[in-house]
């Protein structure tokens, strides 16, 4: 097949139906898979046991603006921490994937003299869902 | 709804926050500045996308703003170009990271020469429109 690049640019999501594309700069789901290794008789085996999705966003922190994002995730995991948030990750139009994550509260502050920017480990609650076309 | 632009939006608002210093405000550069002078002008690299998705266009925009004062004697030209640095540094509003401050240089402009050092500045700009 011919060679396909997809970047950042292609990369767009929403938590709880809110597009984070205005502020974020990085956005990446992934998985800690858990394997045992078993040495056998006739060999060493493997079995895939567990799985844990994280989802980490960088974004600039857009505190005391109309609208913040920050602002909403930090009511959110104040008011309501065990409620999941449905979040949609688009990594190119036909590649959009589906999950909920728990909220936590945005990290505050920053350096002098950059942009103030938050980054955000969220445990991901089950096994995202994939939709390919 | 008027399309944004950089010089309405990112390049106009930084020379009005500053209009007050004791200095000539260009928002690009002069054809012949008059000192003492702070000048608005790209940095390099000038325009940075950094933001996820492609619906509009966000930008990091890189300024760099010069200073020049006229040179009659090299102590009264060097307090007078830390001065406005200072004053520059003070007005500048929020929503701009203020980078550092080159060491001043001798500048030749037209026929004259003045004392001239650079302020890194940067933001963010997304296009409307």
């Amino acid at each position: 097949m011919a060679t396909t690049v997809i970047t950042g640019r292609d990369l767009s999501f929403t938590i709880a139906t809110t597009s984070y594309n205005e502020q974020a700069t990085a956005a990446t789901l992934s998985a800690d898979v858990t394997i045992e290794t078993y040495d056998t008789l006739a060999g060493k085996a493997y079995k895939s046991v567990d799985k844990q999705w994280t989802f980490d966003v960088e974004m600039l922190a857009d505190w005391g603006a109309s609208g913040s994002l920050c602002e909403a995730l930090w009511t959110a995991a104040e008011t309501a921490p065990n409620s999941t948030l449905a979040v949609s990750l688009t990594a190119v139009t036909g590649a959009v994937f589906a999950f909920n994550v728990l909220p936590i509260f945005p990290s505050v502050g920053g350096t002098s003299p950059d942009a103030q920017t938050v980054s955000m480990s969220f445990t991901v609650v089950g096994t995202p869902s994939e939709t390919f076309s | 709804m008027t399309a944004s632009s950089i010089l309405t939006s990112v390049r106009n608002p930084l020379k009005t926050a500053i209009a007050g210093v004791a200095a000539n405000v260009y928002d690009s550069v002069p054809e012949a500045p008059i000192v003492p002078f702070a000048a608005i002008v790209p940095n390099a690299p000038y325009l940075q996308p950094s933001l996820l998705g492609k619906d509009k266009v966000k930008l990091k925009v890189n300024l760099v703003m010069t200073i020049g004062v006229a040179i009659y004697d090299n102590q009264s030209a060097l307090d007078n170009i830390e001065q406005l640095a200072i004053s520059i540094l003070a007005a500048i509003p929020s929503g701009y990271e203020v980078g550092d401050v080159s060491n001043p240089i001798n500048v030749t402009v037209g026929a004259s020469e003045i004392l001239a050092c650079e302020i890194q500045l940067a933001t963010y700009y997304t296009q409307t429109n």
